[in-house]
C-alpha cells in the first residue's frame, strides 16, 4: 500500500475508536454497528491495528441479543441489519484474531436464516417489482430492500450457505430490483409509470452480493452502469461501493486507484466519517472481505 | 418507502389524533350529499376553534432575484424579531430526497437555503447548521453534489449534519397516530433551539402533496426507520407525519415555490414554476396554503385533515393571509391520475 493516504485514512480510523471499542458514523455520534464492522474490516485488510480490530469484535459481541441479531448500536435493541456484517467481521479466516467468536458467528447465521422481509401483495400498476418475494429488511416485518438483502447475502455466502432457500431468494430478488437500463437504487424499480434512477451505491452493492452467480444481461447492464458513472463520482461510499462491485465481476477499470485516491484526498479535508474511510480502505485493498469472499462464492 | 401502497386514510382506531371512521364517513358523506366544500368547512371550523396562524407568501420569479429581502419581509410580516433569534441554535432542514444531475426541481434550491441562512445570522442566531437525513440515497456526499448544496454551504459558511447517521434519543411519540410508542430522533435535532422546515413544493404520488410536514420525515434516522423511510410508510404516511410533527414541531417553515414539482412528485414529476416562497410559523397552515396555492384541495389531503386542530388550523378562515394573495400566485398543479388523489384534485374554496 504504497499511498499515503492510505495511512492517513488508517490513522484517523484508529484515533477515532472509543474506548468501548467501538466506533460511531463520526465523532460524538454514538456506537454504531456498522461503522464498528467496517472499521475492523478495513483495518483487516491493511492488516493493522490489531488491538483495536479485537476490541471491536468484542464490542459487536456485547451488543448481540439473544437471539442472535446484531443491532444497530448499542442503545436500542434494534433494527438488527447490521448482522450481516457483523458475521464478515467475526468470521474473517485470514485473520487469527476471529477464532473466538464461532458462537457469535453461529448465532448471527441463525438470527439471519430465520428473519425475512415482508412480502405485499402485487399491484402492477403500482410497482414494477415482484412485491412477493423476500430478501431481507431493514426493519423487522417491513418490506425487503436491496441494501440489507444484499449484506445478509454476503455474510450467509460467507458462512457456506449459498445454497439455501433463502439465499437464493435474495438473489433472484436482487436480479428483479435491477433497473431495466442498468444499475440498482434501494430497491423500486417502477412506481406507478415512471422507472426510477440506479445510485452508484446500491449498484455496487447489489453487484458485490451477486458475484458468483451466472452471468446475465441485468448483471452486464449494471456494470455498464457503474462504468459509465462513476468516472464523475468522488464521493467516497460511492465510489468505494461502486469500484468494490466492479472488482467483484472482473470490471475494475484501470483508473480505479487515482479515482479513490482523489477521493480520499477530498475526504481527508472534512471531518472524519468512519464508514467513508473504512470503505476508501477496503476498496483499496489487494482483497477485502466484501469481494473477496463474494468471488470465492 | 417513498414507494410502497401504504397510503391509508385514516380510520382513528388506534388513537384520538386522526379524525375517527365515524368523522371521515361524515365528511365523505357531506361531500358526496351536495354539501360540499360547505359541509367541510363546518367539520374544519369546529375542530380549529380559536386557532389562528400567518402565513406570508412572497413573489420571487427566478433564483436570482433578492430571496433574502422576500424572506426579510416575511420575518417582518410574522412578528419575527432578533430578540426573538439571538443566540439561538437554528436548524434549517432542506428537502434533499434524492438527486439527479441538472434536476434541480427535486430538492430546495441551494439559494433559498443560503437565504435563509444569511437571513437568521442577521437576526443574530447563535449557531446555524443544515441537516437533512436523505430518503432514499446514504450517500450524503453525493447528495450535496448533485444538488448543488455543497458550494452554497460552504459560500455560507454553515455545516451539514447528515441525520441518518446521527446519534439518536428515544423519545416519547408525541402524537399517538402511529402505534410507534416511541421516535428516535437525531441529537442534532433534539438539541436545536429552532427546527426550520424548508421544503420544496411538491406534489406527492402517495400523499398528495408533499411541503413543511412531510418534509420533517427526513429527521428520521434511516439507520432506525431504513431507506426509504420504511417503518414510517408501513405505519401510515399521514399517521407518521402526524407523529413527527407533533413530537418535532416547528418554529417555522419557508416553502421553495419558486420552481417547485407537479406530476409524479416527490422525485419523477416536472418542474412547475410558482413564482413564490412561503413562510410562516405554523406547517399545518403552510401546506393548506400550499394546497391552495396548487390549486388542490387541502381537505382532500389526509394528513392535513388529520392535523387539523392538532397541529394547527387549514381552513382559510384560520389563516391569516399576507403579502402576495393567493390568487396572484396560483399554479395548477398537475397530479398523477390515481385514485387515492381523487380528493386532492380541484380546488377549495379560494380566497382570493
Amino acid at each position: 500500500m504504497p499511498d499515503a493516504w492510505r495511512d492517513k485514512l488508517i490513522d484517523r480510523i484508529a484515533n477515532t475508536a472509543a474506548t468501548t471499542g467501538a466506533w460511531g458514523y463520526r465523532l460524538g455520534s454514538g456506537e454504531s454497528a456498522e461503522a464498528t464492522a467496517l472499521a475492523v474490516l478495513a483495518l483487516s485488510a491493511c492488516g493493522r491495528h490489531e488491538s483495536l480490530r479485537l476490541n471491536g469484535l468484542k464490542w459487536l459481541a456485547t451488543i448481540q441479543g439473544d437471539d442472535g441479531g446484531v443491532p444497530i448500536g448499542s442503545t436500542v435493541p434494534g433494527p438488527c441489519w447490521s448482522t450481516g456484517l457483523a458475521v464478515l467481521a467475526w468470521g474473517d479466516r485470514d485473520d487469527d484474531l476471529s477464532a473466538g467468536f464461532d458462537t457469535n458467528v453461529s448465532a448471527a447465521t441463525s438470527w439471519l436464516l430465520s428473519t425475512r422481509g415482508s412480502p405485499i401483495a402485487h399491484d402492477a400498476r403500482l410497482f414494477g417489482h415482484d412485491t412477493m418475494l423476500r430478501g431481507w429488511s431493514w426493519v423487522p416485518d417491513t418490506h425487503s430492500w436491496v441494501e440489507p438483502t444484499s449484506y445478509a447475502i454476503l455474510a450467509l455466502r460467507d458462512v457456506d450457505r449459498a445454497s439455501h432457500p433463502h439465499v437464493r431468494e435474495g438473489v433472484r430478488l436482487l436480479l428483479d430490483r435491477a433497473l431495466p437500463e442498468g444499475g440498482w437504487n434501494y430497491g423500486n424499480t417502477r412506481v406507478l409509470d415512471n422507472v426510477l434512477r440506479p445510485f452508484p451505491a446500491t449498484s455496487g452493492i447489489a453487484l458485490t452480493a451477486l458475484a458468483g452467480e451466472p452471468h446475465s444481461e441485468l448483471i452486464d447492464r449494471g456494470i455498464g452502469y457503474l462504468q459509465e458513472t462513476l468516472p464523475r463520482v468522488r464521493s467516497p461510499l460511492s465510489v468505494s461501493w461502486g469500484l468494490i462491485g466492479l472488482t467483484a465481476w472482473g470490471a475494475r477499470p484501470a483508473e480505479g486507484g487515482a479515482w479513490l485516491a482523489e477521493s480520499a484526498a477530498r475526504s481527508l479535508h472534512r471531518p472524519a466519517n468512519v464508514v467513508y474511510d473504512a470503505m476508501l480502505l477496503l476498496a483499496g485493498a489487494e482483497t477485502n472481505r466484501l469481494s473477496h469472499r463474494s468471488n470465492r462464492g | 418507502m417513498n414507494d410502497e401502497p401504504q397510503v391509508r386514510t385514516s380510520d382513528g382506531s388506534r388513537s384520538g389524533w386522526l379524525p375517527s371512521r365515524r368523522e371521515v364517513l361524515g365528511l365523505g358523506g357531506a361531500l358526496a350529499l351536495g354539501g360540499g366544500i360547505a359541509g367541510a368547512l363546518s367539520w374544519h371550523q369546529r375542530h380549529e376553534s380559536g386557532l389562528r396562524s400567518r402565513v406570508f407568501i412572497g413573489r420571487a420569479d427566478h433564483y436570482e432575484a433578492d430571496i433574502e429581502s422576500v424572506l426579510s419581509e416575511a420575518f417582518g410580516a410574522l412578528g419575527i424579531t432578533a430578540a426573538e433569534i439571538k443566540g439561538k441554535r437554528i436548524l434549517l432542514k432542506p428537502n434533499l430526497v434524492e438527486t439527479a444531475r441538472g434536476a434541480l426541481h427535486i430538492n430546495t434550491h441551494p439559494r433559498v437555503v443560503a437565504a435563509a441562512v444569511e437571513t437568521f445570522r442577521r437576526f443574530g442566531a447563535g449557531e446555524i447548521l443544515v441537516a437533512e437525513g436523505q430518503g432514499h440515497r446514504r450517500d450524503s456526499w453525493l447528495v450535496l453534489e448533485e444538488s448543488g448544496m455543497d458550494g452554497a454551504l460552504a459560500d455560507a459558511r454553515v455545516p451539514f449534519v447528515d441525520l441518518n447517521h446521527d446519534g439518536f434519543g428515544v423519545v416519547p411519540n408525541g402524537g399517538g397516530a402511529t402505534p410507534f410508542a416511541t421516535l428516535c430522533i437525531p441529537d442534532t435535532v433534539r438539541t436545536a433551539d429552532w427546527v426550520v422546515s424548508l421544503p420544496k413544493m411538491k406534489t406527492h404520488h402517495w400523499a398528495g402533496i408533499t411541503c413543511a410536514m412531510k418534509n420533517m420525515f427526513g429527521i428520521m434516522p434511516g439507520t432506525v426507520y431504513g431507506w426509504p423511510k420504511n417503518l414510517l410508510h408501513w405505519a401510515g404516511i399521514p399517521e407518521s407525519i402526524v407523529d413527527i410533527n407533533k413530537t418535532v414541531p416547528t418554529a417555522l417553515s419557508i416553502v421553495d415555490g419558486i420552481v417547485g414539482m407537479e406530476g409524479d412528485g416527490p422525485i419523477m414529476g416536472s418542474p412547475k414554476a410558482a413564482g413564490c416562497l412561503l413562510v410562516g410559523r405554523n406547517a399545518a397552515a403552510i401546506d393548506a396554503t400550499c394546497a391552495r396555492v396548487m390549486g388542490l384541495n387541502p381537505y382532500g389531503v389526509s394528513y392535513l385533515t388529520a392535523a387539523s386542530g392538532r397541529l394547527g388550523p387549514i381552513h382559510e378562515e384560520n389563516i391569516v393571509q399576507c403579502g402576495a394573495t393567493i390568487s396572484s400566485v396560483r399554479a395548477q398543479f398537475d397530479i398523477v391520475d390515481v385514485p387515492h388523489l381523487e380528493s386532492v384534485r380541484g380546488r377549495s374554496s379560494g380566497n382570493a
